[in-house]
C-alpha cells in the first residue's frame, strides 16, 4: 500500500486515437530521470474535445500531452492541466513530428504560459525512438509551488535605521570612558555679574542693590496708582511685554492710562 | 569654480522640544546667510550614511537631569559606540556639537560631551569647540547658542568661502523672509461629515496624529481611559504643600501594569480659556479641519490629508495645543512681528526676536511662564494665521506619574500620589501646574474620562525574594507604596524578603504621607520591622533647627544598610530630581567605603556602578 501511496500519478493525454503505455513510459523517462518503472499512467486519448478531466484538483504529479494537431492542447485544456496538477507539478507537451513546427512551438509555449505555468523549457525530442510515432519537440513547464488561495506574509522592507537590535550583544565601547576628569567634576554654575541672579540683595550688599530694593518696596502700588494709573514712560499700560524692569505695574494686566486697573475675571483663578 | 553649492546638515535629538527649536534656529540662521540647511532628527537619519557627508554636520542634543539622552538618540548613539567602526570612519566629516543641559545637575550636558569626544575619536574634524547651553544661564541655552552660531558661521567661511558666497555676515533681513508654515489646514463643509461615529479614543488619536507635535506621533491613541474614584488631600492644612491621593478605575478596558510603572495623563485645558484663545485668533470653533504637512518641492499634496476624517477645530485645539500653560518659543515672537500691525508692537516683537532682546524676552516670557494666550493678549494688533499657530503653539503633552498602587493589592485600580504644583513668578504672578491642579479640581461625581498611556519607568518590579532598600522622600514614596502593598499580599501565602524604607518630608505633623500605612508594616512582624531585617526610617527636615534629610538617615543606619546590601538587596531611589538622588548616592558611597574597611571613595563608587549595571541600583526622579 505504501508504494501505491508513493506512486506518482501521471496523466497522459493525446488527441490521437491510440497512445501505447510503452511510448508514454519512454517519453517520461526521457523527460524526467526521477520516473520510476512502477508507475501506471492514466491515459486519455482523443482528448481534444474534452471539457474536464475526471480527476480532482491538485491530484496529479505530472501531465504528458502528446499533440498531433496544432489545436491541441487548447487553452481550455491547458487550464484543466493547471487545475488537476499538484503545486510544483510539471506539464510536458510533446508535438508529433508531422509537418510544420517553428510557429507551433511558440504557440504552445504561449498557451502553457498563459495557463499559469512557470519556467517553460523547449526540448528537442527528435532523438527518442518510439514504436508508433516520432516526436519533434516538447515544452516542459512547472505549476507554481503554491496553491490557489494560499497566502504568505510580505517581508517588510528592512530599513537601515534600525539595523541594530538594541538587545543584540554587539561590541560597544564603554561610553563613560568618553568623559574627561573635568567633565566628571561638579559643574560650575554660570557666574553672573554682581549679585543679579539672586532673589534678594546680599546682607552686606556693597553694590547698591539693597538701596534699590528698599526703594522698590516703597514703590509698592498705592491705591491711587490702581485707581488712576499714570506712566511717565508711557509704556506701563501696554502690559508686561512693554514694561521696564522696575515698573511698579509689573505682573498686572494691560490697562488704559487714567482708568482704574481692572483685574481680569479669571486673574485670581487657577490657570488651568 | 564649478564646485556645487555647500549645504549644512543639522542633526538633532530632542526630548522636550528645546533641542528641536535650537536645531531649527541654526537651520534658519544658515539659510538667511545663503547656506541651505536640512534639519533631521537622529532617529530619522540613516546612521550608516554619516561617513559620506562631506558637508558640515551640526549636532544638537539635549541631556536630561539624570544624564540620559533623548529616546530619539538611543539607536543612533548605539551605532556610534560600536568598537569596530575604527578611528577613520568619519575622517571626511566636519562637525560641531551644541548641547542643551542644566548645570544644576552633576551630569551636565553629558550627552553632548560624550558625542563630541566620540565623533572626534571616529576621525571626524571639529569645526568649532562644542557649545554647551545651560538652563541656569540668565537667558537659558540661547545665551550660549547665539555667540556659538556666530563663531560657527565665521569658521565655516574661513574653511571654505563657498559656504557663504556673500560672506558669513550678510543676512537677508528678517522682515523680508517670512518662512512658510510647515503645515496646512483644510477647512471642510460640515454637512458632509458624520463625526458621531467616532469614539473618544479615536478622536484623540485623530487629533494628536495630525498634530505637528512629533514627540508623541507613535502613540497618539491612548491605551485606555481612567475615571477618578477618590480625591483625598494627604497633607494637613498648615502644610506649605498640597499633596493628593487619587484613585482611579478603568473605563471599559483594563490595562495590566506592574508596580513601579508610570502612567501618563493627558490633562484637559479650561474650556473657557480655549474659547478665549479661539476668539482671540478670529477662528470658528465649530469649523471642521484636517491638518497635514504642507506640500514642498519634493512632496506633492499629501493624500493622507484628503483621506483623513476632519475634526472640529475646538477639539483639535483642546487636545493638541497648549494655549494655557506652556510658554511660546522665541520663533513665535519673530513670526508675530511679521503680523503685528501696530508699530510699537512690531518694534517690540522684533526686539524680542533679536539677540539684544534675548534676556528681556527670557524674563518676560519663559521665566514668567507666559502662556500663548497671555502673549497674544499683550499684542492685540497681531493676527496670526491658524497654520502658523498649529506649528508654533507648544504641543499639549501628557504628564507622567509614578503609580502608587499594586495591581495585586488594588485590583482594577490605579492610585497616584500627586503634589499640586503652584508657584509665584518673579513678577509676583501665581502660576499653577496644568495637570496637577486640573486633577485636584476633579470630583469623582463628575465622571470625567481621562485618557492615559501606561509604560515602564526606570523602576523594574522586584521579585518578592529580593531584599529592598527604598529611598523615597516626598511624593517619591509613591512607587514604594505599591511595592510594599504588593509584597504584603505576597506575604500572606509565602515568605518575602525584608524591606528597608527611608522616607522624608518637612514636618512630621503636616506632610507625613501615608503615615498609617508605613507604620502598620513597621510593627512587629511586618516586612518593614527591624525584627524581620527591614526598617522604616524618617527624616523630618524642618522639625528641628538643623535640617535632616534621608541621606543623613541612611548614613545613621550604615551598618544595617550594609548588611542588607550584602544579602543582595537592591536599592531603589525615587523623588525630586534636583539634589536628592546625588546626595543619596554619596551616602551609599560613604557606607560602602567605610564598611569595606576604609576603602577609597573611588572603590566604593565603582562598587555602586557595578550594582547599577546589574540592575540593583535604580533611580526614578522628576522635577
Amino acid at each position: 500500500m505504501d508504494s501505491m501511496m508513493n506512486q506518482k500519478t501521471v496523466l497522459a493525454v493525446t488527441d490521437d486515437v491510440v497512445l501505447p503505455v510503452s511510448s508514454v513510459l519512454a517519453i517520461m523517462k526521457e523527460l524526467g530521470k526521477e520516473v520510476i518503472e512502477s508507475f501506471d499512467p492514466l491515459i486519455i486519448t482523443q482528448a481534444s474535445t474534452i471539457n474536464q478531466f475526471p480527476l480532482d484538483a491538485s491530484s496529479v504529479e505530472a501531465v504528458l500531452a502528446i499533440s498531433k494537431t496544432s489545436d491541441f492542447p487548447s487553452d481550455k485544456i491547458c487550464g484543466e492541466f493547471s487545475r488537476i496538477l499538484k503545486p510544483g507539478g510539471t506539464v510536458s507537451v510533446c508535438k508529433v513530428l508531422e509537418g510544420e513546427t517553428g510557429e507551433i512551438q511558440q504557440t504552445i509555449q504561449r498557451r502553457v504560459t498563459l495557463a499559469g505555468f512557470l519556467e517553460p523549457q523547449c526540448l528537442d525530442l527528435k532523438s527518442i525512438k518510439l514504436s508508433t510515432f516520432s516526436l519533434s519537440f516538447g515544452i516542459k513547464a512547472k505549476k507554481p509551488s503554491w496553491k490557489i488561495g494560499s497566502s504568505f506574509a510580505l517581508k517588510k522592507p528592512v530599513t537601515n535605521l534600525f539595523k541594530i537590535d538594541l538587545d543584540d550583544d554587539v561590541d560597544l565601547i564603554d561610553e563613560d570612558s568618553l568623559l574627561t576628569e573635568e567633565d566628571l567634576m561638579k559643574p560650575q554654575l554660570p557666574v553672573a555679574s554682581g549679585c543679579e541672579t539672586t532673589k534678594k540683595a546680599c546682607k552686606n550688599c556693597v553694590c547698591g542693590r539693597a538701596e534699590i530694593e528698599e526703594k522698590a518696596v516703597k514703590l509698592g502700588l498705592t491705591e491711587d496708582q490702581i485707581e488712576n494709573p499714570q506712566s511717565s514712560c508711557g509704556s506701563c499700560g501696554l502690559g508686561d511685554a512693554f514694561r521696564c524692569g522696575t515698573c511698579p505695574y509689573k505682573g498686572l494686566p494691560p490697562f488704559k492710562l487714567g482708568e482704574k486697573v481692572t483685574l481680569s475675571q479669571n486673574f485670581l483663578e487657577a490657570d488651568i | 569654480m564649478g564646485e556645487k553649492q555647500r549645504k549644512l546638515l543639522v542633526l538633532y535629538a530632542s526630548q522636550t522640544g528645546n533641542a528641536l527649536d535650537a536645531a531649527e534656529r541654526i537651520g534658519r540662521e544658515a539659510e538667511r546667510r545663503g547656506l541651505p540647511a536640512s534639519v533631521v532628527s537622529t532617529d530619522e537619519f540613516d546612521t550608516s550614511s554619516l561617513p559620506h557627508h562631506e558637508e558640515a554636520v551640526v549636532f544638537v542634543v539635549s541631556t536630561t537631569g539624570q544624564g540620559d539622552s533623548p529616546d530619539s538618540f538611543k539607536a543612533f548613539w548605539r551605532f556610534l559606540l560600536q568598537r569596530n567602526l575604527g578611528n577613520y570612519w568619519l575622517q571626511q566629516v566636519r562637525y560641531a556639537v551644541f548641547g542643551l543641559g542644566d548645570s544644576g545637575y552633576q551630569k551636565y550636558n553629558f550627552v553632548a560631551k560624550k558625542l563630541d569626544k566620540r565623533l572626534s575619536d571616529l576621525g571626524a574634524t571639529t569645526i568649532i569647540e562644542k557649545g554647551l547651553g545651560d538652563d541656569q544661564h540668565p537667558s537659558g541655552y540661547e545665551g550660549t547658542l547665539d555667540p556659538w552660531m556666530l563663531s560657527l558661521w565665521r569658521t565655516l567661511y574661513q574653511i571654505n568661502p563657498k559656504y557663504f558666497p556673500k560672506g558669513p555676515d550678510v543676512k537677508i533681513p528678517q522682515d523680508e523672509v517670512i518662512d512658510k508654515p510647515k503645515y496646512r489646514i483644510l477647512f471642510h463643509k460640515q454637512e458632509k461629515l458624520e463625526p458621531k461615529l467616532l469614539s473618544d479614543s479615536d478622536i484623540i488619536q485623530r487629533a494628536r496624529g495630525m498634530s505637528p507635535g512629533k514627540l508623541f506621533k507613535d502613540k497618539s491613541k491612548p491605551d485606555c481611559f481612567l475615571k477618578m474614584t477618590r480625591n483625598e488631600v494627604l497633607t494637613k492644612a498648615e502644610s506649605t504643600k498640597d499633596v493628593r491621593h487619587f484613585e482611579f478605575q478603568f473605563v471599559s478596558s483594563t490595562i495590566e501594569y506592574e508596580v513601579g510603572d508610570v502612567v501618563e495623563l493627558l490633562p484637559s485645558q479650561n474650556s473657557s480659556v480655549v474659547d478665549a484663545f479661539i476668539e482671540r485668533c478670529g477662528l470658528d470653533p465649530e469649523s471642521f479641519i484636517t491638518v497635514g504637512p504642507r506640500e514642498t518641492e519634493n512632496s506633492s499634496f499629501s493624500e493622507e490629508m484628503i483621506t483623513q476624517i476632519p475634526i472640529k477645530l475646538k477639539t483639535f485645539v483642546e487636545l493638541t495645543m497648549d494655549v494655557t500653560s506652556a510658554s511660546p518659543r522665541r520663533y513665535f515672537f519673530e513670526i508675530m512681528s511679521f503680523y503685528a500691525t501696530a508699530e510699537h508692537e512690531k518694534e517690540r516683537l522684533q526686539y524680542f526676536a533679536s539677540p539684544e532682546g534675548r534676556d528681556d524676552l527670557y524674563n518676560y516670557n519663559q521665566k514668567e511662564r507666559r502662556s500663548i494666550l497671555e502673549v497674544l493678549e499683550d499684542f492685540p494688533s497681531v493676527q496670526i494665521p491658524f497654520d502658523w499657530l498649529v506649528q508654533l503653539v507648544p504641543p499639549l503633552k501628557p504628564r507622567a506619574f509614578s503609580i502608587s498602587s499594586s495591581p495585586l493589592a488594588h485590583p482594577a485600580a490605579v492610585h497616584l500620589t500627586v503634589s499640586i504644583v503652584s508657584w509665584i513668578t518673579p513678577y509676583k504672578r501665581t502660576r499653577k501646574g496644568l495637570c496637577s491642579s486640573w486633577l485636584a479640581s476633579l470630583a469623582p461625581e463628575q465622571e470625567v474620562n481621562i485618557p492615559v498611556w501606561f509604560h515602564k519607568g526606570s523602576l523594574p518590579a522586584p521579585s518578592q525574594s529580593l531584599p529592598l532598600i527604598l529611598v523615597g522622600p516626598g511624593t517619591g514614596c509613591a512607587p514604594f507604596r505599591g511595592f510594599i502593598a504588593e509584597r504584603a499580599v505576597q506575604a500572606q501565602s509565602s515568605p518575602v524578603a525584608p524591606v528597608m524604607f527611608f522616607f522624608g518630608c518637612r514636618n512630621k505633623d503636616t506632610d507625613f504621607l501615608y503615615r498609617d500605612f508605613w507604620e502598620s508594616h513597621a510593627r512587629e512582624g511586618g516586612m518593614l520591622s527591624e525584627g524581620k531585617g527591614g526598617g522604616f526610617y524618617t527624616a523630618f527636615s524642618r522639625d528641628q533647627p538643623k535640617k535632616v534629610y534621608v541621606q543623613h538617615k541612611i548614613r545613621e543606619m550604615s551598618k544595617r544598610v550594609w548588611d542588607l546590601l550584602c544579602d543582595g538587596a537592591a536599592v531603589y531611589v525615587a523623588g525630586s530630581s534636583t539634589k536628592m538622588p546625588c546626595d543619596v548616592m554619596s551616602a551609599f558611597e560613604d557606607i560602602v567605603s567605610e564598611e569595606t574597611g576604609g576603602g577609597s571613595k573611588e572603590v566604593a563608587s565603582r562598587w555602586l556602578k557595578a550594582l547599577e549595571k546589574t540592575g540593583r541600583y535604580n533611580v526614578e526622579a522628576w522635577s
